[in-house]
């Protein structure tokens, strides 16, 4: 994927030059592929990020999210069940469900004094809080990267690579968030994002692509 | 004539539990190759793998490298000479361990890798990577947590030759320094060494008496940090580890040591001798080969269900 996406990078910056270029053989220092080599994981994840956030990833999870009420209820019956059914194939054994859902809620508790700032939001309607919305600016987790289907551990060097890239993401997801001041308790949001859960009974911690004051869906 | 010596003496160190071919071939054998048991992780994998080879019917050849390439080099050609059908290996470098597996797989000895992964792909048939970047983060985010997001803290690093050292600091501070108040105060390698930590802490706290939390980069030095701080009347501070030893395991019951993070060593020993069996049976193991393990916080909630490595359900 990485490679694909570099070599596509490539070839686009390579576009302006060849016109007065002749191609040659030795590899020129200055070229997109060179580039990437000499930029730190963090650069190269964030070049990589900008490229697909957009024009892939949202779109992506648009289309698989599935209904946040419906989802939020069936791991409350059963992870395993909840996830064959809803959540996204896992990756590797010991690796959590992720799932992408979308929905709307009453916010129902808000901690926006931490860094990892979250409101506790009731997407069934019972007055109970289901899940949490990260507000940022710190991200936990790797849900985004985990939560997608184009991204696959093989096609980067390593797990500090990998993890760059979730990173990435994360900072993406939290630049884009714009809430009014306050707590928000009694509000009502809608949202689409993605969240994992290792285990039955583990608190959901969504990070969100899009979230927005008011509106039923 | 002392290459010999030393490749008799690796493999004899820790007992040969398997037969020598060539007095007996009735099974297959696969060869364990990982660092020294000294460590109970490392043992832990070990005989994880040992464990479940038996179980599919396997003799074992198990060796350990002491970190040190050359001597996984010796260890490898044994393993050729003794025809093993696969190879499972906690590897001893990451650049070094290429040529080694590449020589195995030349020799048709395929090798699956755990714990740690090499800079190569396609030269092993599997890496079940251990997540320490992702384990390391979810430590970060509970120290964090525990320090109420401020205050000062002193970090304890592994050995610098050992990637996963610096992987953890990494993903300690991809969390960490996304806090402002949260300050560093100092940071010091103490070689992964219980003793070494003892006497890194003692002269941390002696200049900065203020500090808050110490933040390990392993259980090992968690524990020596731990002694030094209680020897010195400082129970107050938060210590957060990471491996999940038996060890920490019974600080966090006791209330001493706050958190570690989980490796899930001894299942990752099993799964790559399972997926060794379904190579050598069918040609393919049906998954990628690099596989990433997630890690899993412990703390005083689930440290009770940590045994060996091993989190019951």
């Amino acid at each position: 994927m990485t490679r694909t996406l570099l070599m596509a990078a490539g070839i686009l910056a390579c576009l302006p030059m060849l016109a007065g270029c002749k191609i040659v053989k030795n590899p020129d220092p200055n070229s997109a592929a060179q580039t990437a080599a000499n930029m730190t994981d963090e650069e190269r994840m964030a070049v990589l990020v900008a490229e697909v956030y957009e024009p892939r990833l949202k779109p992506y999870m648009h289309e698989g999210a599935r209904d946040a009420a419906t989802v939020v209820a069936a791991i409350g019956a059963g992870l395993d069940a909840a996830g064959t059914s809803y959540g996204i194939p896992k990756a590797s054994e010991g690796s959590p469900w992720n799932f992408i859902v979308e929905g709307s809620g009453k916010v129902i508790a808000s901690n926006r004094a931490s860094r990892a700032a979250t409101i506790d939001v009731d997407v069934t309607g019972d007055g109970a809080a289901d899940l949490a919305i990260q507000l940022g600016p710190v991200i936990k987790g790797t849900a985004l990267r985990d939560a997608t289907t184009f991204f696959s551990f093989s096609d980067f060097r390593d797990q500090i690579e990998f993890a760059k890239l979730a990173r990435a993401l994360n900072d993406t997801a939290s630049a884009a968030i714009a809430l009014p001041e306050g707590d928000l308790i009694g509000d009502t949001v809608t949202f689409t994002g993605a969240f994992a859960v290792p285990k039955q009974g583990d608190p959901i911690l969504l990070v969100p692509v899009d979230l927005s004051v008011g509106g039923n869906q | 004539m002392n290459f010999k010596r030393r490749l008799l003496l690796s493999a004899f160190a820790i007992g040969l539990t398997g037969v020598m071919p060539g007095i007996a071939s009735a099974a297959d054998l696969i060869a364990i190759i990982t660092p020294s048991h000294d460590n109970p992780f490392f043992k832990a994998e070990s005989v994880g793998a040992d464990t479940r080879a038996k179980e599919l019917g396997y003799d074992t050849l198990i060796m350990v490298h002491d970190d040190d390439a050359n001597k996984q080099s010796e260890l490898f050609d044994s393993a050729i000479a003794s025809g093993a059908k696969a190879i499972i290996l906690d590897n001893a470098g990451a650049d070094a361990t290429v040529s080694a597996v590449q020589r195995a797989k030349d020799a048709g000895i395929p090798s699956f890798l755990i714990d740690r992964e090499i800079t190569a792909n396609g030269v092993a048939i599997s890496q079940i990577v251990s997540n320490n970047y992702q384990g390391a983060q979810l430590g970060a985010e509970e120290f964090v947590k525990l320090m109420g997001e401020t205050g000062k803290y002193a970090e304890l690093l592994g050995r610098e030759s050992d990637t996963n050292a610096g992987i953890r600091s990494s993903g300690y501070h991809d969390v960490i320094d996304q806090y402002p108040d949260m300050e560093l105060v100092a940071q010091q390698s103490a070689n992964w060494s219980q003793t070494e930590a003892y006497t890194v802490m003692e002269t941390i706290l002696q200049a900065n008496p203020e500090i808050k939390g110490v933040i390990s980069g392993n259980d090992t030095m968690a524990m020596g940090a731990w002694a030094a701080l209680k020897a010195a009347g400082r129970e107050d501070v938060i210590v957060v580890g990471f491996d999940g030893s038996n060890d920490v395991r019974d600080s966090i019951r006791e209330g001493g040591i706050k958190a570690t993070v989980l490796q899930p060593a001894y299942r990752q020993a099993q799964l790559a001798v399972e997926q060794a069996d379904q190579f050598i049976k069918t040609g393919s193991t049906g998954v990628d080969e690099k596989q990433l393990m997630d890690c899993v916080l412990i703390n005083a909630d689930n440290a009770g269900r940590l045994e060996t490595f091993a989190l019951s359900e």
